[in-house]
């Protein structure tokens, strides 16, 4: 029965789905019970899942493997490793949390609630894809869903795009605006949305097949690839093959991620997209690209990652302080948490781009600890768009009156994003920075005004959002106060407080998953690592040279406290 | 040459099939004669009785590793005419099934239709058979007469009548081509059967000879730069003869393409990858980047024939075994999502009275069956997964980049994208703009079945194709014998050619 949780984990929501073709929408409590109890059965398995997950053994565990394709060598290949394991928890909570938080769509609910199925599901494959076409398959299937999400029940973003900074000088997104074509409706959102990513995704797809190619071995197996392929020194384009593969990959997944300047779909995709799928969205899609980017690149190139990672380095100062500045400006509260989304990732690539054990942990755990923090934010702000049917921050105010639990929940969602002690961001931020010290400091200072612009823009959003004068347009507005409407809320600062507080096994299990790779992709070569003890103590970070990955088995609980200094 | 007519009756099991359907085709004319009162309706489902018997046959055939030749080799039977045969009988089954109501249109001949559909398809099945250049031509113009009627069938709407037109001198023409073609080949050759030319050395003669032939079959497959036709025969034409056109004759064509490329000019691959890779690109590129501006529901769904076509090439172009294996493959991902898209068209059509894209407006409130079936279709077409068209694209770019066509697969996977921007503007009618009339839209009982196995086969073949690929790869298998086995070692001086 534990053997097939991974089954159970992908399949329900997809078995959720199929059952509502069948149900009228004119049953909308039958409707969103089916999907409720789909989401519930994933979301059980998962924790099952995360809990069974041996740390100690470590590798893929939960394995299932069917054959699916002779003649292409595919097989419906799925384990989790410490990498994948928190983060198809995290899709699960969020899945089940947007239900809930989608409750009161009236609109095609049964379409509603189909699409969000899939897109989750989706989005759960490629966390637990073992096969590189699986991967992308399942990857792929997630951008549609997003369309008609978008489309059918998003809402036009309006003028909220525009941004005035404090003279009231009109600011904008310039690099979004290359690709921009000053369209305000949702319908633009979505298309561009699905064309960029569709773009990248097949740029990420000839890097694929290229691999495909030239492993010669007739399979799409990520386990066969990363032990048996051999894509070294081969010249192309007056470069190497690896090179221009690494290359493709990379960027292929990290528009989705979305990297600066690849950025510029997201913010307005969220801004455009209803409440849970801008949580989905937010919290999990935008976790594909670091994952696949993982899986695809790190796994199978291991040699090239450590040499083309520097890419990546340079690339997240400007997508953190980029997307904190815009977040800052920004009046559309969709818009400021997306942007602010946008900036958290390039703590992520910061993470894998330090490529050591206490870095790339703390990226997997920022992964899942962001996955909460903004879901909050989003579902907080969805439910500010259904009382008032604004985002326009400078018309909104005073209303914690009026909605004392959402207030004070958005505080919470605002101390995790910032990564306050106490919740899991905290635990993730401090991994990041602590672990990237050595070998990118001016990131780590980036980073940490980063922390300080995240803290400026949430504020001010939150006072402009609850405090101050209240517009009396919107006194009608009222709290969340059903269990249905708290439930997801409450679900996801449980997880965030929850594990901020104990985060021992959730770091056992990223620990799993991110040491072997860690020390493929450090030992093929040995780096000499002459940045030992520039920073912070060598505690924290274990020597890269160090062979046996459980010498770097240094409990981090203890990091924190130690190095709680160099934040402020 | 001699000629010695040694027919036993076993030999003429081969032609079995197309016997009986020529049988049948006899029996409903004969029936439509001499029952004047009888509805036509019962007609189709007279013809589709007798094809699905047929259909059956072949399928004991298939079973049963039926296989040879007849007629001094001009006609073959192999694994892979069966699977032609089978799916043009399968395409005919649908089509006929979903003019039925369309059918009511048409002032004069309504039993002569089904008539004429059958005996395309005839015609279709003895080009799957086709094995020298002479049942080529005889079994091509056979298809094509039938076509010629059937699309300027509307007699008093003027665009079916120039589409006809249109269709019918270009037609013409590309058969003047065809015979000139073949003449230029057997004047160099003295020969006429595939296979026999496979030794044969690459004379000026031979190339134009070849080369002649390669631009009639691109005009039935309507690739680049042979595509003229296309867009307004396809507006013209009935919808249920569009919806035949798209599909049927491209792939009997394609059996003729396999035969000619990989059998006849397997010998010569270098020579003709590059002319293979030329023309398959300007599809693509052409046929996505034009459907772009299309306001017609017809015209797009012709111009994206115009690129898929593109791909199809793609795998001609690998010309491996595998890439027949994703041709075959390609052809019947097509074959369900177009059909499909084409019966959507025919039932809005039907409700509406018109196929602009403006009036797929709220399908989704107005009958979300349809709105679905088509969403899945259009996305099959574009290649978005778990969906058939996924896999085939796929299939096609694997065998492909086996063979090193690396700048082919780059410009196929970007239009990919530029198709989804397209087919995305139909689904944003469907289902993000609201309808200008919400009155729900009926279906037929005939085209539900036809929308249901088109649905079936996309997405059964997208989540599990290996019941299917098994079967194009036994199709295949005598091409194995022809064409030796793919180079996967590709010289490392320049592995980003090509």
């Amino acid at each position: 029965m534990g053997e097939y949780a991974l089954l159970y984990i992908l399949f329900a929501p997809f078995a959720g789905a199929l059952a509502l073709i069948f149900v009228s929408n004119r049953q909308p409590l039958l409707v969103r019970s089916i999907a409720t109890s789909a989401a519930f059965v994933s979301l059980i398995a998962s924790l099952y899942l995360f809990y069974a997950y041996d740390p100690v053994k470590g590798g893929f565990q939960f394995i299932q493997k069917y054959e699916w394709s002779k003649q292409l060598g595919i097989s419906l290949y799925l384990g989790v490793d410490g990498i994948g394991t928190p983060l198809v928890l995290a899709s699960s909570i969020l899945l089940f949390a947007g239900i809930f938080v989608s409750w009161h769509i009236k609109d095609r609910t049964k379409e509603f609630y189909i699409w969000l199925l899939i897109l989750a599901a989706a989005t759960i494959g490629v966390f637990m894809s073992l096969d590189l076409f699986f991967l992308y398959f399942f990857y792929e299937m997630s951008v549609i869903p997003m369309y008609l999400l978008l489309g059918m029940w998003g809402s036009h973003t309006k003028k909220y795009l525009e941004m005035t900074d404090a003279e009231g000088l009109k600011q904008r997104d310039s690099v979004g605006f290359i690709f921009n074509f000053g369209s305000n409706s949702k319908e633009y959102a979505a298309m561009k949305l699905v064309l960029f990513l569709s773009a990248f995704a097949v740029i990420a797809l000839m890097g694929i097949l290229l691999i495909y190619k030239y492993s010669g071995l007739n399979t799409f197996d990520i386990l066969v690839l990363r032990e048996q392929a051999n894509l070294m020194n081969i010249p192309a384009l007056g470069t190497t093959l690896d090179k221009i593969i690494w290359v493709l990959v990379f960027f292929g997944f990290a528009s989705i991620a979305p990297l600066w300047p690849l950025h510029s779909w997201s913010p307005v995709g969220h801004a455009a997209a209803p409440a849970a799928t801008s949580m989905l969205h937010a919290g999990v899609l935008m976790k594909l690209g670091h994952f696949s980017i993982i899986r695809v690149a790190f796994e199978i190139l291991p040699e090239t990652t450590r040499e083309l990672m520097p890419i990546a380095a340079v690339l997240c100062m400007f997508s953190i302080i980029y997307g904190g500045f815009v977040a800052f400006y920004a009046k559309d509260t969709k818009y400021v948490i997306g942007y602010s989304s946008s900036s958290h990732m390039g703590y992520v690539f910061l993470g894998m781009a330090a490529l050591n054990y206490i870095s790339l942990s703390g990226a997997v755990i920022y992964m899942f600890a962001h996955a909460m923090a903004t879901g909050m934010l989003f579902a907080m702000a969805g439910w500010v768009y259904d009382q008032t049917h604004t985002r326009d921050i400078p018309s909104l105010g005073g209303l914690s009156n009026k909605m004392p639990f959402i207030s004070a929940c958005f505080v919470v969602g605002c101390m995790a994003s910032i990564g306050m002690p106490g919740t899991v961001n905290f635990i993730a931020e401090i991994m990041i920075i602590v672990g990237s010290w050595n070998k990118y400091p001016l990131q780590v200072i980036v980073a940490m005004l980063g922390i300080v612009l995240t803290l400026a823009y949430l504020f001010k959003m939150m006072r402009g959002l609850f405090y101050g004068p209240m517009n009396q347009k919107y006194s009608h507005a009222h709290d969340a106060i059903s269990t249905v409407d708290r439930l997801p809320l409450l679900i996801m600062i449980a997880v965030s407080v929850g594990f901020g507080i104990f985060p021992m096994h959730l770091y056992d299990v990223v620990r799993s998953g991110v040491d072997p790779l860690v020390a493929r992709i450090t030992l093929v070569v040995p780096v000499a690592e002459t940045g030992e003890g520039v920073g912070m103590r060598s505690k924290a970070t274990p020597p890269e040279k160090t062979s046996v990955p459980q010498a770097a088995h240094t409990p981090i609980s203890h990091t924190p406290r130690v190095s709680r200094g160099g934040r402020e | 040459m001699t000629f010695s007519l040694n027919m036993t009756f076993s030999d003429l099991l081969l032609l079995l099939p197309e016997i009986l359907l020529t049988c049948w085709l006899c029996v409903v004319l004969i029936v439509d004669f001499s029952l004047p009162r009888l509805p036509k309706e019962r007609l189709a489902y007279l013809s589709v009785a007798g094809l699905m018997a047929i259909l059956g046959c072949l399928g004991w055939f298939d079973l049963n590793h039926i296989s040879g030749t007849l007629f001094n080799n001009m006609f073959v039977l192999d694994r892979m005419a069966i699977f032609f045969k089978i799916f043009i009988l399968g395409a005919t089954i649908l089509v006929i099934l979903a003019s039925i109501e369309y059918v009511n249109r048409f002032t004069f001949f309504r039993g002569e239709y089904y008539c004429l559909v059958v005996m395309a398809a005839l015609g279709m099945m003895f080009m799957a058979s086709a094995n020298d250049l002479l049942s080529v031509f005889v079994s091509l113009e056979f298809a094509t007469l039938g076509f010629y009627i059937l699309v300027s069938y509307l007699r008093d709407d003027l665009a079916s009548n120039e589409g006809g037109l249109k269709f019918f001198i270009l037609g013409v023409f590309a058969a003047g081509l065809l015979a000139y073609g073949i003449s230029l080949v057997y004047g160099e050759t003295g020969k006429l059967v595939f296979s026999d030319m496979a030794s044969t050395r690459a004379t000026p003669g031979l190339i134009i000879g070849f080369l002649l032939i390669f631009a009639s079959l691109g005009f039935k497959i309507g690739a680049v730069p042979f595509h003229a036709w296309i867009p307004d025969t396809y507006h013209g034409a009935p919808t249920p003869v569009t919806t035949f056109l798209s599909i049927a004759p491209k792939a009997a064509a394609f059996a003729i393409l396999l035969r000619i490329f990989l059998v006849a000019l397997g010998t010569f691959k270098p020579l003709w990858v590059s002319l293979l890779v030329a023309v398959s690109i300007l599809s693509m590129t052409y046929g996505n980047i034009v459907a772009i501006a299309q306001r017609n529901i017809k015209r797009l769904l012709a111009y994206s024939g115009i690129a898929q076509v593109g791909n199809v090439l793609i795998g001609l172009a690998a010309g491996t075994k595998m890439g027949s294996d994703a041709v075959l493959f390609y052809l019947l991902a097509y074959l369900f999502a177009n059909i499909g898209a084409f019966a959507v068209v025919i039932a809005v059509g039907q409700a509406i009275g018109r196929d602009e894209i403006e009036d797929y407006r709220g399908l989704n409130r107005r009958s979300p069956f349809l709105a679905f079936a088509m969403l899945l279709f259009l996305l099959s077409l574009a290649g978005v997964p778990p969906l058939a068209g996924f896999i085939g694209k796929l299939y096609i770019f694997v065998a492909a980049i086996k063979e090193g066509l690396y700048t082919l697969i780059a410009v196929g996977l970007i239009n990919i994208v530029i198709s989804m921007y397209y087919y995305l503007i139909v689904v944003k009618q469907m289902y993000i703009n609201e309808p200008v009339d919400p009155s729900p839209i009926g279906i037929s009982n005939p085209m539900k079945a036809v929308i249901y196995v088109g649905l079936a086969g996309t997405l059964v073949i997208g989540i599990y194709p290996q019941p299917f690929t098994d079967w194009v790869v036994s199709a295949t298998l005598m091409f194995a014998n022809f064409i030796g086995p793919s180079a996967t070692v590709v010289p490392p001086s320049s592995p980003l050619g090509g």
